[in-house]
């Protein structure tokens, strides 16, 4: 009889508490959105970061620097080392790595700073490069090499040509199969692959950096940079803090920014429920007088009006949850052009907060305990 | 004859105003009474007090060994699902309860419900046929039969009347009356609150009021116990 008294409620007070379950779909469908997205903007949000470049720098400690020829060069290292150690540590957590060797070459007798690197990761460290022409997809390929906009402009090179660079009393040769615009310094040097300029600078398996790009949070990150310390204690390695840290703080703002906006919405889903259940109490006043003269005690009498309340919260929160969890795929869609997956435990949480905030703003209805039967019968 | 309800020195005031004086009488089980009296003279405060919708200022109300002025808010709960049945003249259904739930709610409140005895009930009071109406489905004689068999379903010891034709045309006043009539032939214990003497006459006693005082309490001038 109790759920019987329970549906029977709900559906005769339909119309009234129409308003009450809408504030509760759309509070629980905003809530289980922002709670999808604060899950998943996560790794979005690492992903987004990633195209900012490497988030972690092997150099050689400072030292001696190297000499060339008998020019002083900064410190080098060993590239087979920094590679072994790499090999020891959990390759899913890098999403791109890279050497580089840096010499100041010249070419067309104007000096112009050579990167040589493994050109297939480039476009993966440098991803906000915008390029004119082709990226090269083998480190193995020699023959090819990407000019910065500036290099391009006062060397007059186009896409195809080709280009001589000389370093010392050597030289080498490779063709212009991308322009790039990075907006910062590699806009005035020439990208090269690793061998064409270790071969250049006469300094065969020497590196002069590597980078990494590592995926995760800052902790992660920091984590992976300690481990590399302890495989690579002769060289420095450290994380790039402006990107890691920024990330760090955009991520915890973005976490209060989607707390207060679940409290406000459930202050605001509680306040219309109470509202709602405040004209809904007067009403059954009524009702009430008639099941305290029937013997109805008032713990008993609450309890069914609690559980109606509880129903449309489950329910509500429920329908919201579902709902808010397409709202979260097309936000995730729209923000980040990649969906954000519903998360189960983002079910029960949602259900569980609207429950608790119906039956909060079902607060009135503790107004019932004071009716007086035979007062609300004779004026009915 | 065992004396059910038992009312001593009963008292009761609303601030300034004594709506009930010194009021004693004695009623017997099964006896029929009719309680009388003009608009305020205290005929429903009797009523609610003896229900245990109210409590007195002073004095006694027994009803079957309970003195209602001494229960407290729980004990009076038990109290009106145990022992008494209400009849109210505006019927007091709940108006998104079939008939068969308005009755089954003074079940569920007295112990546990049997659905098959509610329909039972209301094929007693002749609504068979109306057991899944909802109240605004029925006409008003039907909806105070319902509420005559929601007054009977938990067995009470006293059925309180207010004015329980007060509301109907005078085919409904009939049905009403002699289903009343029915239930006193059974042996149940009837107070009923009445303005009209054509019905009071049906009672065994009449209890007359004025200004919160009893004034008189007679027998019924029904012939076969004038």
């Amino acid at each position: 009889m109790f759920w019987r008294l329970v549906f029977q409620l709900l559906r005769g007070s339909r119309g009234r508490l129409a308003v009450a379950i809408l504030a509760i779909v759309s509070g629980a469908a905003v809530i289980s959105a922002l709670l999808n997205l604060d899950l998943g903007v996560q790794n979005k949000l690492t992903q987004e970061f990633r195209t900012l470049g490497a988030n972690i720098v092997i150099s050689p400690a400072n030292g001696t620097p190297a000499q060339i020829s008998g020019a002083e060069v900064p410190s080098l290292m060993p590239q087979r080392d920094v590679l072994a150690a790499l090999q020891q540590l959990p390759s899913a957590q890098v999403s791109a790595a890279a050497p580089y060797l840096y010499v100041v070459a010249r070419a067309q007798n104007i000096p112009v700073v050579v990167a040589g690197t493994w050109l297939d990761q480039a476009q993966k460290l440098d991803a906000t490069w915008k390029l004119e022409g082709n990226w090269v997809a083998s480190r193995e390929d020699d023959s090819h090499c990407l000019v910065g906009r500036n290099v391009a402009r006062r060397l007059h090179l186009a896409l195809g040509n080709p280009l001589e660079l000389h370093y010392l009393d050597r030289s080498a040769q490779c063709s212009v199969a991308g322009i790039m615009d990075a907006g910062g310094a590699e806009d005035n040097q020439i990208v090269a692959s690793l061998r064409t300029v270790q071969s250049l600078a006469n300094l065969p398996g020497q590196i002069g950096v590597a980078q990494l790009s590592v995926t995760g949070t800052t902790q992660v990150i920091a984590d992976y940079a300690a481990r590399l310390t302890s495989a690579l204690p002769q060289y420095q390695v450290r994380p790039i803090r402006q990107v890691a840290e920024a990330e760090g703080a955009l991520l915890g703002r973005i976490r209060l920014l989607i707390v207060s906006m679940v409290l406000l919405i459930l202050i605001l889903t509680a306040l219309c429920v109470l509202g709602t259940m405040a004209a809904l109490a007067m009403e059954r006043r009524k009702d009430v007088g008639l099941m305290k003269s029937l013997g109805g005690s008032i713990s008993r009498i609450v309890g069914i009006f609690l559980a109606e309340v509880g129903v449309l919260g489950a329910a509500g929160g429920l329908l919201g949850t579902i709902l808010g969890a397409a709202l979260s795929y097309w936000m995730g869609l729209r923000v980040f052009g990649t969906a954000i997956a519903p998360r189960w435990e983002v079910f029960p949480v949602t259900v569980a907060l609207m429950i608790l905030v119906t039956l909060a703003g079902a607060l009135p209805l503790r107004m019932l305990g004071n009716v007086k039967p035979a007062e609300i019968l004779r004026g009915a | 004859m065992a004396t059910l309800v038992q009312v001593e020195n009963l008292r009761k005031e609303f601030g300034n105003v004594r709506a009930l004086d010194d009021v004693s009488f004695r009623v017997n089980a099964g006896e029929w009474i009719a309680i009388m009296g003009p608009s305020g003279s205290g005929k429903t405060t009797l009523i609610n007090i003896l229900g245990g919708l109210d409590t007195p200022t002073a004095g006694q109300a027994i009803v079957d060994g309970t003195d209602v002025a001494r229960l407290d808010e729980a004990g009076l709960t038990r109290f009106r699902a145990e022992k008494i049945g209400f009849i109210f003249q505006q019927f007091h259904l709940v108006p998104y309860l079939t008939a068969v739930e308005n009755v089954m709610l003074a079940q569920y409140f007295h112990s546990t419900t049997d659905e098959k005895e509610a329909q039972q009930a209301l094929e007693r009071v002749g609504l068979g046929d109306r057991i899944e109406h909802l109240p605004t489905q029925l006409s008003g004689g039907e909806q105070q039969r319902v509420a005559v068999a929601r007054a009977l379903i938990n067995h009470p010891k006293l059925i309180l009347a207010d004015e329980p034709t007060g509301n109907l045309d005078e085919a409904n006043e009939e049905i009403v009356l002699s289903l009343l009539r029915e239930l006193h032939t059974e042996g149940h214990t009837i107070l009923m609150v009445t303005h009209a003497p054509s019905i009071g006459r049906l009672a065994d006693r009449r209890i007359e009021f004025a200004h919160g005082h009893l004034v008189h309490a007679a027998a019924s001038l029904k012939p076969e116990l004038a």
